[in-house]
């Protein structure tokens, strides 16, 4: 786990706010009963510190959270893409209705018994409808039916991966800890 | 078939770490005092006064947190509680991102009233926990002067008064914590959603749109 994990950042948060309330409240009793010193200059020294380490590490939290939940709604979105581009080369193909849940259900893996006690046909049905798929997609069979995608998925990675580089969000240094 | 990507906006809140880690110290704080730790000794006005460092910064993140751990998320409704609260009568609940309006009232009386247990608590002791730890020193040793030496922070009726609130208030918190525990329970049912796993671990269930290393579990 990385020093900028948003974990540890609000573990340090935690502890650094009790030391603050600790020492703010010894310094403010000291000073009460002592009179003011010359400890009480190190003292706000020490106090402002701890404050200003509260600030950047409550904005380095902050920021962390917010690049993680950009990523992941990234992703969704992305996935969303995916079933969008489905979708298009399904329209290309002219696949019917019927055609394209098999051939969906086919890209997630199913077999042909699965596909029919889920669409409630026999198993002739849906592997005349595969058939068809692969057909219209130009394909011999399941295996170079899901490879158009992957080959597909792959190209765009190519094309457009290089910018975003995966789904760790790279997060700004860790604040300094006093 | 459908190509749009699925609702952004998730079921529930997921709760980040510092919202987390403020709830559960509060919590045990609030408890270890409440029944293991002896009244005015140094354990307890220590963890008195580390539950004061963890609601203070629980209070600064819910002005400069994310949307959900901010106040302006969760305002004091009490119609809108009295509203959400008919709907769980009825067995359907709207879903909110934040505490929904019930829970945002009980979050408030819960802060106010451990506001209430740490202020009365710091009245009673007069003094922080090191000076806590140099009363207990000194009379350990046998010099009760350190006592007499105290000026008084408040008259004896204030003192008196402050010292039956604290357990008083202290009660009520768990009371409240009781009755927020119950809720998480029926809001749970009543959402199908299980609650107190985005509180342990900050993603809610199957949250299979979580990209690996990422805010994961620790």
């Amino acid at each position: 786990m990385r020093l900028d994990h948003p974990n540890i950042l609000a573990g340090v948060l935690a502890v650094q706010a009790v030391a603050t309330v600790f020492f703010v409240a010894d310094a403010a009793r000291d000073t009460v009963r002592e009179g003011l010193s010359a400890y009480i200059f190190f003292e706000s020294l020490i106090a402002l510190a701890l404050l200003l380490g509260l600030a950047v590490g409550g904005a380095a939290l902050r920021r962390a959270l917010a690049e993680i939940r950009s990523s992941r709604r990234a992703l969704r979105l992305a996935s969303g893409a995916v079933a969008e581009v489905l979708d298009g080369e399904f329209r290309r193909w002219k696949l019917t209705a019927a055609e394209a849940d098999v051939a969906l259900f086919a890209l997630k893996g199913l077999d042909l018994g699965e596909i029919a006690a889920l669409r409630n046909t026999a198993a002739g049905t849906v592997r005349a409808q595969l058939s068809s798929v692969y057909a219209k997609a130009g394909v011999s069979g399941r295996a170079q039916f899901a490879a158009l995608f992957v080959e597909d998925i792959l190209a765009e990675m190519w094309v457009n991966g290089g910018a975003e580089g995966g789904a760790a969000p790279k997060l700004a240094a860790a604040p300094a800890i006093d | 078939m459908s190509g749009a990507p699925e609702a952004l906006d998730p079921p529930v809140p997921i709760w980040d770490p510092l919202v987390r880690l403020t709830h559960w110290g509060i919590a045990l704080g609030v408890l270890s005092n409440a029944a293991v730790t002896t009244g005015g000794k140094f354990v307890h006005v220590s963890i008195g006064w580390a539950v004061l460092g963890l609601l203070a910064l629980r209070l600064a993140w819910g002005l400069v947190g994310p949307a959900e751990a901010r106040f302006g998320t969760f305002p004091p409704n009490p119609r809108a509680a009295i509203r959400h609260l008919g709907e769980l009568l009825r067995g359907r609940v709207s879903r909110y991102p934040s505490h929904n309006p019930a829970g945002a009232l009980m979050v408030y009386a819960f802060w106010a009233t451990l506001m209430v247990v740490i202020l009365t608590g710091i009245g009673i002791t007069g003094t922080t926990p090191l000076g806590v730890a140099r009363r207990e020193a000194a009379i350990a040793q046998g010099d009760w002067s350190v006592i007499a030496a105290e000026t008084p922070l408040f008259s004896t009726a204030t003192s008196d008064a402050l010292k039956a609130v604290h357990p008083l208030a202290g009660n009520l918190l768990l009371v409240l914590a009781a009755l927020h525990v119950l809720g998480v329970f029926v809001e749970s049912r009543a959402m199908r959603v299980n609650l107190v796993r985005p509180m342990i671990r900050g993603r809610r269930q199957g949250a299979r749109d979580v990209p690996p290393g990422s805010g994961g579990p620790r």
